[in-house]
């Protein structure tokens, strides 16, 4: 027979408080992400049109089998792992570059944290304006690189050129957020104790030995959670390569799967096709958030 | 005590009640254009003045912005009363049936053949659907080219006489009036207005004798040789080719009206001529720039101009009926002044009598458009009107910005748009 706790127990007092602190956050969830995501997933299960006020007629999973057959789709697939491991992958090294550069400094410490992060309190739509600016053929992009590597009168095709193009959207990307993942790799180094520093110096251990030893091992929980953070980042890419578009760059190189949904379901109306690209795109997020969780096994450090 | 409360609330529903019924509040959704703001913030003052207890409410949005819009709230049934887009975005309101037709009487009109009469005849067509009317123009509007003497000059062409009257002189002009930086385009002699696929390029594909759809509606893409053509002429036009422009720069149309040396023509409407005179007033009374016809193929099977769009203002559907009525009422009073709309705003609404009118004879160069509209026709609308022209946009940027070449261009381009045809 099992024994009953008492029902006025601290921990259930506890619990019970925990869950009403809980309960907001579950219910903004609950309305605002888990029912989106059931919702377009009916959704993507009908051929449905955006103005249609007749009842759109049930296809079941024709929506899906036609995106696994389509050209435009696969290409939109490319596009965004091209762009997910072009970003992602200068974004965790550099952030993490950047960030024991910034600790290593004796002094301008905050100047440093300031200047790294303030393109990541622009919006997409103000820096992606910006950059568009600066890769306008007459713009500062063709002159800087022209006056450092000596080439007056090159067009570079910043937004003109397949490969480009992808480049560009990749430079706006690293630019805007490197800084933001670099105050959470600073936040993790700054939480490593000095001590075990001071211990290892003690032991005679080099600064490289210090960084690849001690540092990146005690930052691996940091690591995990920027690259999964820069990984999904990356993966809903969207107003860069839309305002690139409408500022006259070529589609097929930049069609990346969030501005294939809107085309599909803004432009063409095709509400339940696009709901089943987005679909996709979850699934696809989180299979590869799992593999990140799986391959670095991630273990609780404590010090 | 409980009824008195009961009586008391009664009162306070009743008097909401009648006082929502009182006040009427007309939502009107329109693109920016400061010099119609001007004449409509007016109107609006007007009309509520005459029409009291109802309130207009104008809010504008980007020109490239209203479309997602509108579209996004008569999706969620929240749409405004009035709005205005241009027609290839406005049609698939019209079939799925989301718009209130005109309401005759309540425009002022006496009947709805009426309505027509008023107008220049067709151009109520693309807005006559299943016998019934849904839109009324707030404007309609061909391009031609636009040209800046002074660029002409500098290059010492005589621009009454060397103006190109052919794509291909086109090519030859503008490759005499660009000024280059190795690779980099200082000046530019002509550039094309890139999102606006319909409306300029496919009449030039029907010059050469293609079409964009058959007549029977079952075929897209209609004589490969001549899309094949005129991607071609795309390809040479742009980086990759001759180097005379791209959609990568600075829109042809803006730069003009700045005066700066930087382009010698742009292609646009007669409200382009507002702008100028609001924007570089100098320039405007100059008389250093001029009009001249849409250009043609040299072996051009067809004199096709640019193809004429309307911006039609349309009634929800979803509103109440009182509400839909006071909207045809407020729109006619707007439409009731189009010679002010012409000589402030530059804009045409092709009433009989404006066509007829001394003040629309007397515009700038309007013989130059009238003479155009009379061989265009109108731009190519329907449910995937939208759709279409994306993908045309996307076979143009391929073959000349990302190397595809312009077989392949064609052959996707074929395959999709027949997709979007078959699937409706």
């Amino acid at each position: 027979m099992s024994r009953r706790t008492p029902s006025y127990s601290i921990e259930r007092k506890k619990s019970r408080w925990g869950w009403i602190f809980v309960t907001p956050t579950l219910i903004f969830f609950l309305l605002f992400s888990f029912y989106p995501i059931f919702n377009a997933f009916y959704t993507s299960l009908f051929n449905k049109k955006l103005l249609s006020l007749k009842p759109p007629d049930f296809i079941g999973f024709n929506n899906y089998s036609y995106l696994l057959k389509s050209p435009d789709f696969w290409n939109s697939i490319r596009a965004t792992l091209v762009f997910t491991l072009g970003t992602f992958a200068p974004l965790l090294i550099f952030s993490l570059i950047f960030a024991i550069f910034i600790m290593s400094r004796k002094r301008f410490q905050k100047f440093f944290q300031i200047a790294y992060y303030s393109p990541a309190v622009l919006s997409s739509v103000v820096a992606a304006v910006i950059w568009l600016l600066i890769f306008d053929p007459r713009g500062l992009g063709n002159q800087w690189l022209n006056l450092i590597m000596n080439t007056p009168g090159i067009d570079h095709k910043w937004l003109a050129n397949s490969v480009m193009v992808q480049m560009s959207t990749m430079l706006v990307y690293f630019w805007k957020y490197v800084g933001y993942f670099t105050i959470i790799f600073i936040v993790g180094l700054a939480s490593i104790p000095q001590s075990i520093y001071e211990a290892a110096k003690i032991d005679g251990a080099n600064d490289w030995k210090i960084f690849w030893y001690i540092t990146l091992p005690l930052l691996k929980p940091t690591t995990i959670l920027v690259s999964i953070m820069s990984m999904l980042q990356c993966l809903k890419t969207f107003s860069t390569q839309y305002l690139f578009t409408q500022g006259g760059a070529p589609l097929a190189p930049i069609n990346v799967i969030t501005l294939n949904v809107y085309n599909t379901a803004i432009r063409d109306h095709r509400i339940g096709r696009a709901s089943a690209m987005s679909i996709v795109l979850f699934i696809i997020m989180l299979f590869l958030t799992w593999l990140q969780f799986k391959s670095s096994r991630a273990d609780e450090i404590s010090y | 005590m409980k009824k008195l409360f009961t009586i008391f609330l009664f009162v306070l529903l009743l008097s909401v009640t009648v006082n929502a019924a009182a006040n009427m509040e007309i939502t009107f959704w329109t693109h920016e254009d400061p010099n119609r703001t001007e004449i409509e913030d007016r109107y609006i003052a007007e009309f509520e003045q005459a029409n009291p207890g109802v309130t207009i409410k104008r809010v504008t949005s980007a020109s490239g912005k209203i479309q997602e819009l509108v579209l996004t709230a008569f999706a969620a049934n929240q749409g405004p009363d009035i709005f205005n887009m241009s027609i290839e975005d406005e049609y698939a309101y019209i079939v799925n049936e989301r718009l209130a037709a005109v309401d005759f009487e309540a425009a002022g009109y006496p009947s709805l053949q009426a309505v027509y009469d008023a107008y220049v005849l067709g151009v109520l067509d693309p807005v006559t659907y299943k016998g019934k009317l849904y839109g009324l123009p707030l404007e309609l509007t061909n391009w031609c080219i636009f040209i800046n003497k002074k660029v002409f000059r500098d290059v010492g062409l005589d621009v009454e006489k060397d103006y190109p009257k052919t794509w291909e002189e086109m090519v030859e002009v503008s490759d005499k009036i660009a000024i280059r930086e190795g690779e980099i385009l200082k000046r530019r002699g002509f550039d094309f207005r890139y999102p606006y696929y319909l409306v300029a390029m496919v009449p030039m594909v029907e010059q050469l004798g293609g079409k964009l759809i058959s007549d029977d509606g079952k075929t897209a893409i209609i004589n490969d040789e001549a899309w094949l053509k005129f991607l071609k002429f795309m390809q040479e036009w742009g980086p990759s080719g001759r180097n005379l422009g791209s959609p990568t720069y600075t829109n042809a149309r803006t730069l003009f009206n700045k005066d700066n040396n930087d382009i010698a023509m742009c292609t646009t409407g007669l409200y382009q001529e507002g702008r100028i005179r609001n924007e570089n007033p100098n320039f405007y009374n100059s008389g250093e720039w001029m009009v001249v016809p849409f250009p043609v193929f040299k072996d051009a099977v067809k004199d096709v101009p640019s193809a004429y769009y309307g911006h039609y203002y349309m009634v929800n559907g979803q509103k109440p009926k009182e509400n839909q009525q006071m909207a045809w009422k407020f729109v006619a009073y707007m439409l009731s002044h189009p010679e002010e709309y012409l000589t402030k705003v530059n804009i045409v609404q092709p009433t009989v009598e404006l066509m007829n009118s001394e003040t629309y004879k007397s515009m700038p160069y309007s013989d130059v458009f009238t003479n155009d509209m009379a061989k265009a026709h109108v731009v190519y609308y329907g449910e995937n009107s939208a759709e279409i022209q994306a993908l045309i946009r996307e076979a143009v940027e391929s073959v000349m910005l990302a190397g595809i070449s312009p077989e392949d261009a064609l052959k996707t381009l074929k395959r999709k748009v027949q997709e979007v045809l078959e699937e409706g």
